[in-house]
């Protein structure tokens, strides 16, 4: 298999690309101010039908999201389906875990759920993560708790280990600074009963909210992710299953040939293989895993410019899935949607708010400017009143929808478009493993 | 004196956009060196086939 990961460059050449690439965004900004007067109507013309057509666009997204959303959660109400409860395998993977590991193997423990096993499988770590986990090993209650150790060889390939050696055939992947709550695997299972979902995704919900970031991830969890998987899901095509939580049928992942080692975004890589082949993935709100958010802003860019450029690399590699598909039109429709999020998107809400607010200073339409802002702001917080009402989440988040748009969102979407930018040059990039605080 | 509120309130908008922009690219470089700056995992030794003895296992007499 060819590889996606490009040969390293030098970290000093990356940083003068990167510096080289600013420096021109700026120096042309500078002189489209300086030299306005030249610039003619009809670029003018052009730039601001493709802001009406943003802001457009940005209200015409949401608005989908908020009505395919609620009608996946009217479905899930209606769901009468029977419970029947089959073996289940539970995949932990650990890297220097030791600060979580313990949390985390204890929450498993407590699930309300009759068959299932537990396969810890330890990445070589150096921190004492393998002493911890083996004073988990052994039975507990009919739960048997499998502890393995093996050399270090990244994320994909220790779950493949673990999936090896498990016997169920509904296999649970989860991380090891997450914890599931004790109905979640209950809830997920139901939907297994359709012979063609292939997978579930859980709803994953930041833990530690003590500082303005984490709490405007776990806004962005409930509104920015949750509220897309859960529109997705009313197509029975999610587009990420994440590693917190991803319940998978054993056939769909043998038919896929495991988790692929060559991109950064296994979750997103495996999601999109199994949705090629055909089969359906869905969301289960009730499936609720919590995980440890980075805490500061450094942690928290270099958590998604993993993101950002993972999903590119797996794009990259099934790009033949934009034209055709084995399964439904949803996979490339899918796919294509992860190249609007993910690349465009970002790019266009930069723009937008520099334009915007360059046009209004410089046209005197400072009214025109403070009506922009409210109206997003007030449609942000109501999107967010009603993604936490929907999860029965803590309302105190909602006033963070105030910052979201025009602080947070921002700052993650400059990451995206120098990720994008790093990747398509082909820059090396290492997984940036992040220090755990051990919240869970 | 009279507050013009509108002129005001887009100050603040545009000054906390350029803000937010200006410390969203410093952020994304501070990242940038820390990485750089950051000594190599064992694993990412390995995969480079440089894999650095710092010290000599201590063996008593």
């Amino acid at each position: 298999m060819a590889s996606t990961i490009k040969k390293p460059l030098n970290p000093r050449v990356q940083l003068l690309i990167s510096i080289a690439v600013i420096v021109a965004v700026v120096v042309i900004t500078l002189l489209a101010f300086f030299y306005r007067e030249q610039v003619g109507r009809v670029v003018v013309a052009a730039l601001v039908i493709t802001l009406a057509s943003f802001l457009l666009l940005l209200i015409l997204r949401h608005f989908i999201l908020i009505w395919f959303s609620y009608l996946h959660q009217r479905e899930l109400a209606n769901d009468d389906s029977v419970e029947v409860y089959p073996f289940v395998s539970i995949i932990v993977p650990a890297y220097n875990e030791s600060e979580v590991i313990q949390a985390s193997l204890a929450s498993l423990l407590e699930l309300r759920y009759p068959y299932y096993e537990i396969i810890a499988v330890d990445d070589g770590s150096s921190d004492g993560t393998y002493e911890k986990m083996r004073e988990f090993e052994g039975n507990h209650y009919g739960v048997r708790v499998q502890v393995f150790r093996k050399e270090n060889s990244g994320k994909a390939d220790t779950l493949n280990y673990g999936i090896r050696r498990s016997r169920a055939p509904i296999v649970v992947c989860t991380d090891s600074d997450s914890r599931l709550t004790p109905d979640s695997l209950r809830y997920a299972i139901r939907h297994f009963h359709d012979p063609n979902v292939g997978a579930v995704t859980g709803n994953v919900k930041v833990i530690n909210r003590h500082n303005i970031w984490t709490r405007l991830q776990a806004l962005e969890y409930i509104e920015g992710l949750n509220l897309v998987r859960k529109a997705q899901a009313f197509f029975r095509s999610v587009n990420v299953i994440p590693g917190p939580m991803g319940i998978f049928r054993r056939m769909a992942i043998e038919a896929v040939g495991g988790y692929d080692t060559d991109t950064f975004a296994e979750d997103f890589d495996m999601t999109v293989k199994i949705l090629a082949e055909g089969w359906k993935i869905t969301y289960e709100p009730k499936a609720i895993a919590f995980t440890e958010a980075p805490e500061e802003l450094l942690d928290i860019i270099k958590q998604r410019y993993r993101w950002s450029r993972g999903i590119l690399q797996a794009l990259r590699k099934q790009k033949r899935l934009l034209t055709r598909s084995s399964g439904t039109v949803t996979t490339p429709l899918t796919l294509w949607y992860m190249i609007f999020e993910g690349l465009v998107w970002p790019a266009m809400n930069i723009f937008a708010n520099l334009f915007f607010v360059w046009i209004a200073l410089l046209y005197g339409m400072t009214k025109l400017l403070v009506m922009w802002w409210l109206l997003l702001t007030l449609m942000d917080l109501l999107i967010a009143v009603h993604a936490i009402l929907m999860e029965k989440e803590d309302l105190r988040l909602a006033p963070y929808a105030v910052f979201y748009r025009f602080f947070y969102i921002l700052i993650i979407d400059v990451t995206k478009v120098f990720a994008t930018l790093e990747e398509l040059i082909g820059l090396d990039m290492s997984w940036g493993k992040l220090a755990r605080k051990g919240r869970i | 004196m009279r507050f013009d509120w509108v002129n005001i309130l887009a100050t603040v908008i545009f000054v906390s956009i350029v803000v937010t922009l200006i410390l969203a690219v410093a952020s994304y470089f501070a990242y940038k060196v820390r990485e750089a700056r950051r000594p190599k995992t064992a694993a990412e030794l390995r995969q480079e086939g440089e894999v650095k003895v710092f010290f000599e296992q201590y063996q008593p007499k």
